[in-house]
């Protein structure tokens, strides 16, 4: 067939609006997400997998670390947009530099939910230490100064009126080898190691952090000064589609509002991340044991999170100078 | 034609001598460290450098002020001079007996130099978590890896200084009748010594970066904790600090092995 010149436009203007129409009116955008193979980011895990980021319009790449430093330091280096971990003095440190802030919260204890447990080594339990107060004067092990197993320590022995003698010693797994060889005498760690360890009899588990923190906000999302200045949009569309994966993780395991057959879709998505070298049923335990509440709509506690930058002053491991506004920014989630 | 000839004779020859030798030129290395710190002083308080980069050197400076100040910096400093004297003593005792008995003795050689070369590749810090083991979280394993740290490298540097001990010299003495007693501790022992001092500001260079992987386990006080502390807290000027005091103990280090070189090699001309 033959076109004259005004179908020729015409059909032409048609494939533009056609092509207009079949992508978004905005840019996706792209955004790196950190996390570390544990049940408490099995939020991103959720919002990845059941496709809620696709949804707000965000190609994520989700970037794996060993340990919460080195992603804080990602951050800072422009490698990773978003982090989910504990507030460490290395984190306050970087966002005093202008790096990056707190945006919102994650895991955090709750009375009536199983929480942090207070651990202590075989050698010291037939010692007689079968309370935290009994641990005065002992060995408490930590991971670096400044992480949240000096917090957790300190303000246990705050309140036992006790004093403790910590040990770094770098990683988790030197904590839990030098715990079981009796090097030292006592930790706290998240409930599913926990359990794990007192099962195999190398520990005896003697107390709740909970106990001593309760309202403790554990963990914080995180992002890059430039996010939250430049990027708004990116960050809430993150944040809103984080939630949808919290709030998922929250009702089918901390919850268990939504019954049996939600709980073991929830394990089975989770074990694509965390206790990847074990067939699911071994796993499924542990990743049960471990889910403790993450913040709704990565609401931010306030209260915990000024107490934790206080105590890091109070030890000297940041600069007193340090502002509470500068650290965390508070108008992108509600707060408590 | 007569002119001609005579020119080349007129020529001046160029002294073509000289140069390719080093002279001394005191302070300039101070003048290239302190421009080098101006320039990055200026850097940070303009701004072009930002300070997520590296921290200002007055800063620096001034948590070194801090240090002394609190007394923290003999706190950290003296638990890392004793490791560091206590497991360098071990492994380069250690090390200069069995490099010499590698270099003494056939069988001792056979025998140990596959085994030298297996443990000298052998990542020390990878074995941290053996060492807590073996030796508990206190001084003792921090001794341990030092002393394994420093062992090799003085193993290989002493076996090595004792083969290239001047062999006209050994048979000289032969010719004169020493016994191999005399022989050894005359002619071996002062030959071998300037390849074992080289070999031993290695054998220290190495103790003190592993100061560091050995503070890395249940040490609450000590050069190398202070900086891993400063590390996890992400505070440069603390980090700086600390590394500054691990350059200024090699610098002091090689200083002293220097001394005791020009006071043992005297008779070398």
């Amino acid at each position: 067939m033959r076109l004259n010149r005004r179908q020729t436009l015409s059909l032409m203007g048609g494939a533009a609006a056609a092509s207009g129409l079949a992508s978004p009116a905005i840019a996706r955008q792209r955004a790196v997400v950190g996390a570390l193979r544990l049940t408490s980011h099995a939020g991103s895990f959720a919002a990845y997998e059941r496709g809620y980021f696709d949804e707000a319009g965000l190609d994520v790449e989700l970037r794996f670390f060993d340990a919460a430093q080195p992603m804080a330091v990602a951050i800072a280096s422009g490698d990773v947009d978003f982090g989910i971990t504990a507030m460490t003095g290395g984190l306050i440190n970087l966002a005093a530099r202008g790096a990056l802030r707190v945006i919102g919260g994650a895991l955090q204890e709750e009375p009536g939910i199983d929480g942090q447990k207070i651990l202590v080594s075989n050698a010291a339990f037939e010692d007689g230490v079968r309370s935290p107060a009994d641990l005065d004067g002992r060995r408490f092990g930590i991971t670096q100064a400044g992480s949240s197993f000096h917090y957790m320590g300190s303000k246990i022995a705050a309140a036992e009126g006790i004093e403790l003698e910590y040990r770094p010693l770098q990683s988790v797994g030197a904590v839990i080898g030098a715990l079981q060889s009796g090097d030292i005498d006592g930790w706290s760690i998240v409930p599913h190691i926990a359990t794990a360890l007192d099962g195999s009899g190398a520990v005896h588990i003697i107390g709740d952090v909970a106990d001593y923190i309760p309202d403790y906000q554990v963990t914080t999302v995180f992002t890059s000064r430039e996010n939250v200045d430049d990027h708004r949009g990116l960050t809430q569309d993150f944040l809103g589609a984080f939630s949808r994966g919290v709030a998922d993780f929250n009702a089918a395991l901390v919850d268990a509002t939504e019954g049996d057959s939600a709980a073991e879709e929830m394990l089975r998505l989770i074990h694509n991340y965390v206790y990847t070298d074990q067939p699911f049923e071994e796993a499924s335990p542990s990743i049960r044991a471990g889910s403790m509440r993450l913040s709704p709509q990565a609401a931010l506690n306030l209260d915990s999170l000024r107490d934790q930058l206080d105590w890091f002053k109070r030890e000297d491991l940041i600069d007193e100078s340090i502002e509470f506004d500068t650290v965390v920014d508070t108008s992108f989630v509600e707060t408590q | 034609m007569t002119e001609a000839r005579a020119e080349p004779r007129k020529r001046p020859v160029p002294f073509r001598g000289g140069g390719f030798r080093p002279e001394t030129r005191r302070g300039l290395g101070a003048v290239v460290l302190i421009g080098l710190l101006l320039v990055i002083e200026w850097g940070v308080a303009a701004g072009w450098i930002s300070p997520l980069t590296l921290p200002r050197p007055s800063d620096v400076i001034a948590t070194f002020g801090a240090l002394h100040e609190t007394g923290m910096l003999y706190a950290h400093l003296f638990p890392s001079l004793s490791r560091l004297f206590m497991g360098a003593l071990i492994g380069v005792s250690a090390g200069i007996a069995v490099g010499f008995m590698i270099g003494l003795f056939t069988y001792a050689r056979a025998g140990l130099v596959p085994l030298v070369a297996a443990l000298f590749p052998v990542p020390k810090i990878a074995l941290l978590p053996l060492f807590v083991i073996w030796f508990g979280i206190d001084e003792a394993s921090k001794y341990a890896l030092i002393a394994f740290g420093t062992f090799t490298p003085t193993v290989v540097a002493t076996y090595g200084a004792v083969d290239n001990v001047d062999r006209t010299l050994i048979r000289m003495g032969q010719s004169f009748g020493l016994s191999w007693w005399s022989i050894t501790r005359k002619i071996v022992l002062p030959g071998a010594m300037p390849g074992i001092l080289s070999g031993l500001r290695i054998s220290l260079a190495i103790g003190i970066i592993l100061l560091v992987a050995a503070e890395m386990l249940g040490a609450t006080h000590g050069v190398g904790a202070y900086i891993l502390e400063a590390g996890s807290l992400y505070d440069l000027e603390r980090l700086f600090a600390g590394v500054t005091i691990l350059s200024v103990l090699g610098i002091i280090v090689s200083a002293g092995i220097g001394r005791i070189e020009r006071r043992l090699l005297r008779w070398r001309v």
